[in-house]
Protein backbone atom coordinates (compact mmCIF):
# COMPACT_ATOMS: atom_id res chain seq x y z
CA UNK A 1 0.00 0.00 0.00
CA UNK A 2 1.49 3.35 -1.01
CA UNK A 3 1.63 5.74 1.93
CA UNK A 4 2.27 8.99 0.13
CA UNK A 5 1.35 10.87 3.28
CA UNK A 6 4.61 9.73 4.80
CA UNK A 7 6.61 11.67 2.28
CA UNK A 8 7.63 15.31 2.51
CA UNK A 9 6.61 16.93 5.77
CA UNK A 10 6.82 13.85 7.91
CA UNK A 11 10.24 13.04 6.49
CA UNK A 12 11.33 16.50 7.50
CA UNK A 13 9.98 16.09 11.00
CA UNK A 14 11.97 12.94 11.47
CA UNK A 15 15.13 14.43 10.09
CA UNK A 16 14.98 17.90 11.60
CA UNK A 17 12.73 17.49 14.61
CA UNK A 18 15.31 17.08 17.39
CA UNK A 19 15.57 20.06 19.70
CA UNK A 20 18.48 18.48 21.55
CA UNK A 21 20.98 19.42 18.84
CA UNK A 22 22.19 22.85 19.76
CA UNK A 23 25.45 23.14 17.94
CA UNK A 24 25.02 25.11 14.75
CA UNK A 25 27.71 23.05 13.06
CA UNK A 26 26.02 19.81 13.96
CA UNK A 27 22.68 21.27 12.89
CA UNK A 28 24.01 22.30 9.52
CA UNK A 29 25.51 18.87 9.01
CA UNK A 30 22.29 17.18 9.95
CA UNK A 31 20.37 19.45 7.59
CA UNK A 32 22.70 18.72 4.75
CA UNK A 33 22.36 14.99 5.33
CA UNK A 34 18.63 15.45 5.62
CA UNK A 35 18.36 17.31 2.35
CA UNK A 36 20.43 14.65 0.62
CA UNK A 37 18.27 11.89 2.06
CA UNK A 38 15.12 13.73 1.06
CA UNK A 39 16.40 14.14 -2.45
CA UNK A 40 17.29 10.45 -2.62
CA UNK A 41 14.37 8.97 -0.71
CA UNK A 42 11.49 11.18 -1.69
CA UNK A 43 12.39 12.02 -5.25
CA UNK A 44 10.18 9.33 -6.68
CA UNK A 45 7.26 10.47 -4.51
CA UNK A 46 7.62 14.04 -5.77
CA UNK A 47 6.66 13.06 -9.27
CA UNK A 48 3.52 11.28 -8.19
CA UNK A 49 0.24 13.10 -7.82
CA UNK A 50 -0.97 13.19 -4.24
CA UNK A 51 -4.32 11.79 -5.26
CA UNK A 52 -5.47 9.53 -8.03
CA UNK A 53 -8.98 9.91 -9.40
CA UNK A 54 -10.54 8.52 -6.22
CA UNK A 55 -9.25 7.48 -2.82
CA UNK A 56 -8.38 3.81 -2.95
CA UNK A 57 -7.87 3.63 -6.73
CA UNK A 58 -5.45 0.94 -7.84
CA UNK A 59 -3.25 1.65 -10.83
CA UNK A 60 -2.68 -1.26 -13.16
CA UNK A 61 0.81 -2.76 -12.88
CA UNK A 62 1.51 -5.50 -15.44
CA UNK A 63 4.41 -6.77 -13.34
CA UNK A 64 2.06 -7.50 -10.45
CA UNK A 65 -1.20 -8.07 -12.22
CA UNK A 66 -0.22 -9.81 -15.44
CA UNK A 67 -2.18 -9.17 -18.59
CA UNK A 68 -5.14 -11.46 -18.09
CA UNK A 69 -7.42 -9.26 -16.02
CA UNK A 70 -9.08 -6.47 -17.97
CA UNK A 71 -11.63 -3.83 -17.10
CA UNK A 72 -14.80 -3.76 -19.17
CA UNK A 73 -14.89 0.01 -19.16
CA UNK A 74 -12.43 2.83 -18.61
CA UNK A 75 -10.56 3.48 -15.37
CA UNK A 76 -12.72 6.55 -14.86
CA UNK A 77 -15.86 4.46 -14.64
CA UNK A 78 -14.83 1.99 -11.92
CA UNK A 79 -17.24 2.32 -8.98
CA UNK A 80 -17.18 1.17 -5.36
CA UNK A 81 -19.15 -1.93 -4.34
CA UNK A 82 -21.41 0.07 -2.05
CA UNK A 83 -22.31 2.60 -4.75
CA UNK A 84 -25.03 0.18 -5.85
CA UNK A 85 -26.66 -0.05 -2.39
CA UNK A 86 -26.79 -3.83 -2.61
CA UNK A 87 -24.01 -4.65 -0.20
CA UNK A 88 -21.33 -7.17 -1.04
CA UNK A 89 -22.54 -9.40 -3.87
CA UNK A 90 -21.23 -12.96 -3.96
CA UNK A 91 -22.81 -16.31 -4.84
CA UNK A 92 -24.05 -17.67 -1.54
CA UNK A 93 -23.60 -14.22 0.04
CA UNK A 94 -20.84 -13.42 2.49
CA UNK A 95 -21.47 -16.69 4.31
CA UNK A 96 -19.94 -18.51 1.32
CA UNK A 97 -16.79 -16.38 1.50
CA UNK A 98 -16.40 -16.97 5.22
CA UNK A 99 -16.82 -20.70 4.67
CA UNK A 100 -14.02 -20.75 2.08
CA UNK A 101 -11.63 -19.08 4.51
CA UNK A 102 -12.79 -21.29 7.37
CA UNK A 103 -11.92 -24.35 5.33
CA UNK A 104 -8.78 -23.20 3.57
CA UNK A 105 -6.94 -20.89 5.97
CA UNK A 106 -4.56 -22.61 8.34
CA UNK A 107 -3.66 -20.64 11.46
CA UNK A 108 0.00 -19.71 11.73
CA UNK A 109 1.61 -19.76 15.16
CA UNK A 110 2.99 -16.22 15.22
CA UNK A 111 2.57 -13.47 17.83
CA UNK A 112 1.04 -11.10 15.28
CA UNK A 113 -2.40 -9.52 15.51
CA UNK A 114 -4.17 -6.76 13.62
CA UNK A 115 -5.93 -6.24 10.32
CA UNK A 116 -5.05 -7.18 6.78
CA UNK A 117 -6.96 -5.63 3.91
CA UNK A 118 -6.93 -6.98 0.37
CA UNK A 119 -8.45 -4.55 -2.11
CA UNK A 120 -9.18 -5.45 -5.70
CA UNK A 121 -11.43 -4.83 -8.68
CA UNK A 122 -14.33 -6.98 -9.89
CA UNK A 123 -15.06 -6.36 -13.53
CA UNK A 124 -18.43 -6.46 -15.27
CA UNK A 125 -18.02 -10.21 -15.89
CA UNK A 126 -17.45 -10.99 -12.22
CA UNK A 127 -13.72 -11.54 -12.72
CA UNK A 128 -11.34 -10.18 -10.07
CA UNK A 129 -7.88 -8.64 -10.38
CA UNK A 130 -5.40 -5.96 -9.26
CA UNK A 131 -5.10 -7.34 -5.74
CA UNK A 132 -3.31 -5.07 -3.26
CA UNK A 133 -2.60 -5.80 0.37
CA UNK A 134 -2.09 -3.54 3.38
CA UNK A 135 -1.79 -4.43 7.03
CA UNK A 136 -1.64 -2.97 10.50
CA UNK A 137 -1.22 -4.07 14.08
CA UNK A 138 -4.01 -3.66 16.63
CA UNK A 139 -2.98 -0.04 17.14
CA UNK A 140 -3.58 0.74 13.45
CA UNK A 141 0.13 1.11 12.80
CA UNK A 142 1.51 -0.38 9.58
CA UNK A 143 2.83 -3.86 10.19
CA UNK A 144 4.26 -6.53 7.94
CA UNK A 145 2.74 -9.90 8.77
CA UNK A 146 4.47 -13.23 8.46
CA UNK A 147 4.28 -14.20 4.80
CA UNK A 148 2.64 -17.50 5.75
CA UNK A 149 -0.34 -15.44 6.89
CA UNK A 150 -0.50 -12.95 4.03
CA UNK A 151 0.31 -15.45 1.29
CA UNK A 152 -2.56 -17.66 2.34
CA UNK A 153 -5.03 -14.80 2.55
CA UNK A 154 -3.99 -13.42 -0.80
CA UNK A 155 -4.10 -16.79 -2.48
CA UNK A 156 -7.54 -17.66 -1.10
CA UNK A 157 -8.90 -14.22 -1.99
CA UNK A 158 -7.61 -14.56 -5.54
CA UNK A 159 -9.28 -17.96 -5.80
CA UNK A 160 -12.75 -16.62 -4.95
CA UNK A 161 -14.82 -16.99 -8.11
CA UNK A 162 -18.34 -16.12 -7.06
CA UNK A 163 -18.27 -12.35 -7.36
CA UNK A 164 -21.41 -11.04 -9.00
CA UNK A 165 -21.44 -8.23 -11.50
CA UNK A 166 -23.03 -5.08 -10.12
CA UNK A 167 -25.67 -3.88 -10.46
CA UNK A 168 -27.72 -7.09 -10.69
CA UNK A 169 -30.17 -6.11 -13.37
CA UNK A 170 -28.56 -4.40 -16.34
CA UNK A 171 -25.48 -2.54 -17.46
CA UNK A 172 -23.02 -4.34 -15.17
CA UNK A 173 -20.05 -2.19 -14.14
CA UNK A 174 -16.52 -2.63 -12.88
CA UNK A 175 -16.20 -2.00 -9.16
CA UNK A 176 -13.77 -1.95 -6.27
CA UNK A 177 -14.23 -4.53 -3.54
CA UNK A 178 -12.15 -5.33 -0.51
CA UNK A 179 -11.92 -7.89 2.26
CA UNK A 180 -10.43 -7.17 5.67
CA UNK A 181 -9.18 -9.98 7.86
CA UNK A 182 -8.99 -9.61 11.60
CA UNK A 183 -6.03 -11.65 12.78
CA UNK A 184 -5.22 -12.68 16.36
CA UNK A 185 -1.88 -14.41 16.91
CA UNK A 186 -1.85 -15.68 13.34
CA UNK A 187 -5.40 -17.05 13.53
CA UNK A 188 -8.21 -15.68 11.37
CA UNK A 189 -10.92 -14.34 13.68
CA UNK A 190 -13.22 -12.40 11.38
CA UNK A 191 -13.72 -11.65 7.70
CA UNK A 192 -14.93 -8.09 7.12
CA UNK A 193 -16.68 -5.91 5.99
CA UNK B 1 -32.29 37.99 20.32
CA UNK B 2 -28.60 37.65 21.03
CA UNK B 3 -29.25 34.51 23.03
CA UNK B 4 -31.29 33.10 20.17
CA UNK B 5 -28.48 33.72 17.69
CA UNK B 6 -25.92 32.16 20.01
CA UNK B 7 -28.10 29.09 20.52
CA UNK B 8 -28.73 28.81 16.79
CA UNK B 9 -25.05 29.02 15.97
CA UNK B 10 -24.06 26.62 18.72
CA UNK B 11 -26.74 24.20 17.76
CA UNK B 12 -25.76 24.12 14.15
CA UNK B 13 -22.08 23.55 14.89
CA UNK B 14 -21.98 21.39 17.96
CA UNK B 15 -24.67 18.85 17.31
CA UNK B 16 -24.61 18.30 13.60
CA UNK B 17 -22.05 16.09 11.95
CA UNK B 18 -22.48 17.79 8.59
CA UNK B 19 -20.62 20.84 7.36
CA UNK B 20 -20.33 23.30 10.23
CA UNK B 21 -21.86 26.74 9.97
CA UNK B 22 -18.84 28.84 9.07
CA UNK B 23 -20.54 32.03 10.22
CA UNK B 24 -20.53 30.69 13.77
CA UNK B 25 -16.73 30.75 13.83
CA UNK B 26 -16.79 34.31 12.57
CA UNK B 27 -19.39 35.30 15.12
CA UNK B 28 -17.23 33.95 17.93
CA UNK B 29 -14.12 35.66 16.56
CA UNK B 30 -12.26 32.59 15.31
CA UNK B 31 -11.15 34.05 12.00
CA UNK B 32 -8.73 31.23 11.20
CA UNK B 33 -11.34 28.53 11.60
CA UNK B 34 -13.78 30.64 9.62
CA UNK B 35 -11.35 30.73 6.70
CA UNK B 36 -10.66 27.01 7.02
CA UNK B 37 -14.37 26.34 7.11
CA UNK B 38 -14.95 28.39 3.96
CA UNK B 39 -12.16 26.50 2.22
CA UNK B 40 -13.79 23.21 3.23
CA UNK B 41 -17.01 24.36 1.60
CA UNK B 42 -15.28 24.16 -1.78
CA UNK B 43 -15.74 20.38 -1.66
CA UNK B 44 -19.51 20.84 -2.16
CA UNK B 45 -20.75 18.91 -5.15
CA UNK B 46 -17.75 16.60 -5.35
CA UNK B 47 -17.79 12.91 -4.42
CA UNK B 48 -16.07 12.28 -1.09
CA UNK B 49 -13.60 9.90 -2.74
CA UNK B 50 -12.59 12.45 -5.35
CA UNK B 51 -9.41 14.47 -5.62
CA UNK B 52 -11.24 17.79 -5.57
CA UNK B 53 -13.09 16.87 -2.40
CA UNK B 54 -9.90 15.82 -0.64
CA UNK B 55 -7.95 18.82 -1.88
CA UNK B 56 -10.54 21.27 -0.55
CA UNK B 57 -10.14 19.71 2.87
CA UNK B 58 -6.35 19.76 2.58
CA UNK B 59 -6.61 23.47 1.91
CA UNK B 60 -8.76 23.86 5.02
CA UNK B 61 -6.22 21.98 7.12
CA UNK B 62 -3.41 24.06 5.68
CA UNK B 63 -5.22 27.18 6.90
CA UNK B 64 -6.01 25.75 10.33
CA UNK B 65 -4.33 22.49 11.25
CA UNK B 66 -6.65 22.15 14.26
CA UNK B 67 -9.85 22.11 12.21
CA UNK B 68 -11.20 18.74 13.37
CA UNK B 69 -14.10 18.65 10.94
CA UNK B 70 -11.76 18.60 7.94
CA UNK B 71 -9.88 15.56 9.21
CA UNK B 72 -13.11 13.73 9.84
CA UNK B 73 -14.55 14.64 6.44
CA UNK B 74 -11.34 13.44 4.76
CA UNK B 75 -11.38 10.19 6.71
CA UNK B 76 -14.70 8.90 5.44
CA UNK B 77 -13.48 7.86 2.00
CA UNK B 78 -10.59 5.98 3.57
CA UNK B 79 -12.98 4.26 5.95
CA UNK B 80 -15.27 3.15 3.16
CA UNK B 81 -12.35 1.88 1.09
CA UNK B 82 -11.16 -0.17 4.05
CA UNK B 83 -7.97 1.86 4.56
CA UNK B 84 -7.71 1.54 8.32
CA UNK B 85 -4.24 3.12 8.37
CA UNK B 86 -5.15 6.46 6.86
CA UNK B 87 -8.62 6.51 8.40
CA UNK B 88 -7.27 6.09 11.92
CA UNK B 89 -4.51 8.64 11.34
CA UNK B 90 -7.09 11.23 10.28
CA UNK B 91 -9.62 10.42 12.98
CA UNK B 92 -6.97 10.56 15.67
CA UNK B 93 -6.29 14.11 14.53
CA UNK B 94 -9.99 14.94 14.57
CA UNK B 95 -10.41 13.53 18.08
CA UNK B 96 -7.31 15.30 19.30
CA UNK B 97 -8.66 18.70 18.28
CA UNK B 98 -12.34 18.17 19.15
CA UNK B 99 -12.87 15.06 21.26
CA UNK B 100 -16.46 15.62 22.29
CA UNK B 101 -17.58 16.14 18.69
CA UNK B 102 -15.52 13.33 17.13
CA UNK B 103 -15.31 10.44 19.59
CA UNK B 104 -18.79 9.22 18.65
CA UNK B 105 -17.83 8.75 15.01
CA UNK B 106 -14.44 7.17 15.71
CA UNK B 107 -15.91 4.83 18.29
CA UNK B 108 -18.80 3.75 16.11
CA UNK B 109 -16.63 3.17 13.05
CA UNK B 110 -14.13 1.13 15.04
CA UNK B 111 -17.01 -1.22 15.77
CA UNK B 112 -18.85 -1.06 12.46
CA UNK B 113 -15.96 -1.42 10.04
CA UNK B 114 -13.15 -3.05 11.97
CA UNK B 115 -14.80 -4.97 14.81
CA UNK B 116 -12.34 -3.25 17.12
CA UNK B 117 -14.55 -3.97 20.11
CA UNK B 118 -12.31 -2.70 22.88
CA UNK B 119 -11.35 0.40 20.90
CA UNK B 120 -15.00 1.23 20.31
CA UNK B 121 -15.85 0.73 23.99
CA UNK B 122 -12.97 2.96 25.02
CA UNK B 123 -14.06 5.78 22.70
CA UNK B 124 -17.76 5.60 23.60
CA UNK B 125 -17.10 5.44 27.32
CA UNK B 126 -14.61 8.27 27.12
CA UNK B 127 -17.19 10.38 25.31
CA UNK B 128 -19.80 9.51 27.92
CA UNK B 129 -17.44 10.65 30.64
CA UNK B 130 -16.78 13.97 28.92
CA UNK B 131 -20.31 15.16 28.24
CA UNK B 132 -23.46 15.68 30.25
CA UNK B 133 -25.88 15.15 27.37
CA UNK B 134 -27.02 11.95 25.67
CA UNK B 135 -24.12 10.63 23.57
CA UNK B 136 -26.52 9.87 20.73
CA UNK B 137 -26.62 7.48 17.83
CA UNK B 138 -24.30 5.93 15.29
CA UNK B 139 -23.72 8.03 12.20
CA UNK B 140 -26.08 5.81 10.18
CA UNK B 141 -28.78 6.20 12.82
CA UNK B 142 -29.31 2.46 13.31
CA UNK B 143 -27.91 2.19 16.82
CA UNK B 144 -27.70 4.23 19.95
CA UNK B 145 -24.05 4.25 20.94
CA UNK B 146 -24.84 2.49 24.22
CA UNK B 147 -26.41 -0.35 22.24
CA UNK B 148 -23.29 -0.49 20.07
CA UNK B 149 -21.19 -0.53 23.25
CA UNK B 150 -23.26 -3.42 24.55
CA UNK B 151 -22.68 -5.39 21.34
CA UNK B 152 -18.95 -4.84 21.75
CA UNK B 153 -19.10 -6.24 25.27
CA UNK B 154 -21.02 -9.21 23.93
CA UNK B 155 -18.31 -9.84 21.34
CA UNK B 156 -15.75 -9.77 24.14
CA UNK B 157 -17.71 -12.44 26.02
CA UNK B 158 -19.40 -10.17 28.56
CA UNK B 159 -22.97 -11.09 27.71
CA UNK B 160 -24.51 -10.28 31.08
CA UNK B 161 -23.07 -6.78 30.95
CA UNK B 162 -24.36 -6.41 27.38
CA UNK B 163 -27.86 -7.40 28.51
CA UNK B 164 -27.69 -4.98 31.41
CA UNK B 165 -26.73 -2.09 29.12
CA UNK B 166 -29.43 -2.81 26.53
CA UNK B 167 -32.11 -3.36 29.17
CA UNK B 168 -31.18 -0.04 30.76
CA UNK B 169 -31.35 1.73 27.43
CA UNK B 170 -34.68 0.37 26.21
CA UNK B 171 -36.30 0.94 29.61
CA UNK B 172 -35.48 4.65 29.45
CA UNK B 173 -38.81 6.36 28.83
CA UNK B 174 -37.16 9.09 26.78
CA UNK B 175 -35.47 6.63 24.43
CA UNK B 176 -36.69 5.91 20.90
CA UNK B 177 -36.14 2.21 20.28
CA UNK B 178 -33.69 1.38 17.52
CA UNK B 179 -34.55 -0.79 14.54
CA UNK B 180 -32.53 -3.77 15.81
CA UNK B 181 -32.44 -3.24 19.59
CA UNK B 182 -34.86 -5.96 20.65
CA UNK B 183 -33.44 -8.42 18.14
CA UNK B 184 -30.00 -8.14 19.73
CA UNK B 185 -31.49 -8.30 23.21
CA UNK B 186 -33.46 -11.40 22.28
CA UNK B 187 -30.38 -13.10 20.82
CA UNK B 188 -28.48 -12.33 24.02
CA UNK B 189 -31.27 -13.90 26.08
CA UNK B 190 -31.23 -16.91 23.75
CA UNK B 191 -27.48 -17.28 24.13
CA UNK B 192 -27.79 -17.13 27.91
CA UNK B 193 -30.67 -19.63 27.89
CA UNK B 194 -33.32 -17.16 29.08
CA UNK B 195 -35.88 -18.40 26.60
CA UNK B 196 -39.03 -16.71 27.92
CA UNK B 197 -37.30 -13.35 27.92
CA UNK B 198 -36.00 -14.05 24.42
CA UNK B 199 -39.51 -14.68 23.13
CA UNK B 200 -40.73 -11.47 24.76
CA UNK B 201 -37.92 -9.49 23.16
CA UNK B 202 -38.58 -11.02 19.74
CA UNK B 203 -42.27 -10.17 20.04
CA UNK B 204 -41.31 -6.57 20.72
CA UNK B 205 -38.92 -6.61 17.75
CA UNK B 206 -41.73 -7.94 15.57
CA UNK B 207 -43.81 -4.91 16.54
CA UNK B 208 -41.01 -2.48 15.87
CA UNK B 209 -39.44 -3.99 12.77
CA UNK B 210 -40.30 -7.48 11.54
CA UNK B 211 -37.20 -9.20 10.20
CA UNK B 212 -36.12 -12.62 8.96
CA UNK B 213 -33.53 -12.66 11.71
CA UNK B 214 -36.00 -12.49 14.56
CA UNK B 215 -37.92 -15.50 13.19
CA UNK B 216 -34.71 -17.45 12.72
CA UNK B 217 -33.61 -16.82 16.28
CA UNK B 218 -37.11 -17.41 17.57
CA UNK B 219 -36.92 -20.76 15.79
CA UNK B 220 -33.76 -21.51 17.76
CA UNK B 221 -35.62 -20.78 20.98
CA UNK B 222 -38.28 -23.29 19.94
CA UNK B 223 -35.60 -25.79 19.08
CA UNK B 224 -34.02 -25.35 22.50
CA UNK B 225 -37.40 -25.89 24.13
CA UNK B 226 -38.13 -28.93 21.92
CA UNK B 227 -41.04 -27.44 19.99
CA UNK B 228 -40.28 -28.91 16.58
CA UNK B 229 -43.44 -27.66 14.88
CA UNK B 230 -42.92 -24.05 15.96
CA UNK B 231 -39.26 -24.34 15.00
CA UNK B 232 -40.08 -25.36 11.43
CA UNK B 233 -42.79 -22.74 11.16
CA UNK B 234 -40.50 -19.91 12.22
CA UNK B 235 -37.78 -21.05 9.83
CA UNK B 236 -40.23 -20.94 6.94
CA UNK B 237 -41.34 -17.44 7.92
CA UNK B 238 -37.69 -16.42 8.19
CA UNK B 239 -37.00 -17.74 4.68
CA UNK B 240 -39.99 -15.94 3.18
CA UNK B 241 -39.09 -12.65 4.82
CA UNK B 242 -35.48 -12.99 3.77
CA UNK B 243 -36.46 -13.54 0.15
CA UNK B 244 -38.73 -10.50 0.35
CA UNK B 245 -35.78 -8.43 1.54
CA UNK B 246 -37.05 -8.05 5.12
CA UNK B 247 -33.66 -8.65 6.71
CA UNK B 248 -30.84 -6.78 8.38
CA UNK B 249 -28.99 -4.64 5.90
CA UNK B 250 -26.08 -2.26 5.86
CA UNK B 251 -24.64 -1.30 2.45
CA UNK B 252 -21.09 -1.34 3.81
CA UNK B 253 -20.78 -4.17 6.32
CA UNK B 254 -22.33 -7.30 7.80
CA UNK B 255 -24.04 -6.48 11.09
CA UNK B 256 -23.79 -8.55 14.23
CA UNK B 257 -26.48 -11.28 14.43
CA UNK B 258 -27.21 -11.01 10.72
CA UNK B 259 -28.13 -14.28 9.05
CA UNK B 260 -27.94 -15.40 5.43
CA UNK B 261 -30.30 -17.40 3.27
CA UNK B 262 -27.97 -20.39 3.48
CA UNK B 263 -28.18 -20.22 7.28
CA UNK B 264 -31.94 -20.70 7.16
CA UNK B 265 -31.86 -23.31 4.40
CA UNK B 266 -29.29 -25.42 6.21
CA UNK B 267 -31.48 -25.39 9.31
CA UNK B 268 -34.52 -26.41 7.26
CA UNK B 269 -32.66 -29.24 5.54
CA UNK B 270 -31.21 -30.50 8.81
CA UNK B 271 -34.68 -31.00 10.24
CA UNK B 272 -36.06 -33.02 7.36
Amino acid sequence: MKRWRLSGKRCQNVLFGSSMIKSRIVMKTVRLIGILLLLMGCATEKDKPKYLRWVGDIEADPEIDGEVFQLCFSEARVKQYFNFSQGMQYDGEKAAIVEVFRQDYEAVDVPQSGWIRIRFIVNCKGESGRFRLSASNTQYQAQEFDSRVTDQLLSITQSLNGWKPLPDSKDPRDYYQYLTFKIEDGALKEVLP
Amino acid sequence: MRLFIVLLLLGSTTFLAAQPNCEAYKYFGDELKYKACKAAEKRAGYYQFSRRYQEALDEAIAIDSTFAFAYRAKSTAYLKSGDFLEWKYLMDKAVKFDPTAQLDYRGWCRYQFFRDYQGAIDDIELLDSLVEYDIGHSVNGDYHLHIARALCYKALGKKELAIEIIEGQVQDSTYFVGIYDFLHLGVLYLETEQYDKALTAFARQEQENDLAELHYYRALVHKATSDAEAYQGELRIAKNLYQEGRKMFDPYVEQMDKIFLSTIEKALVAER
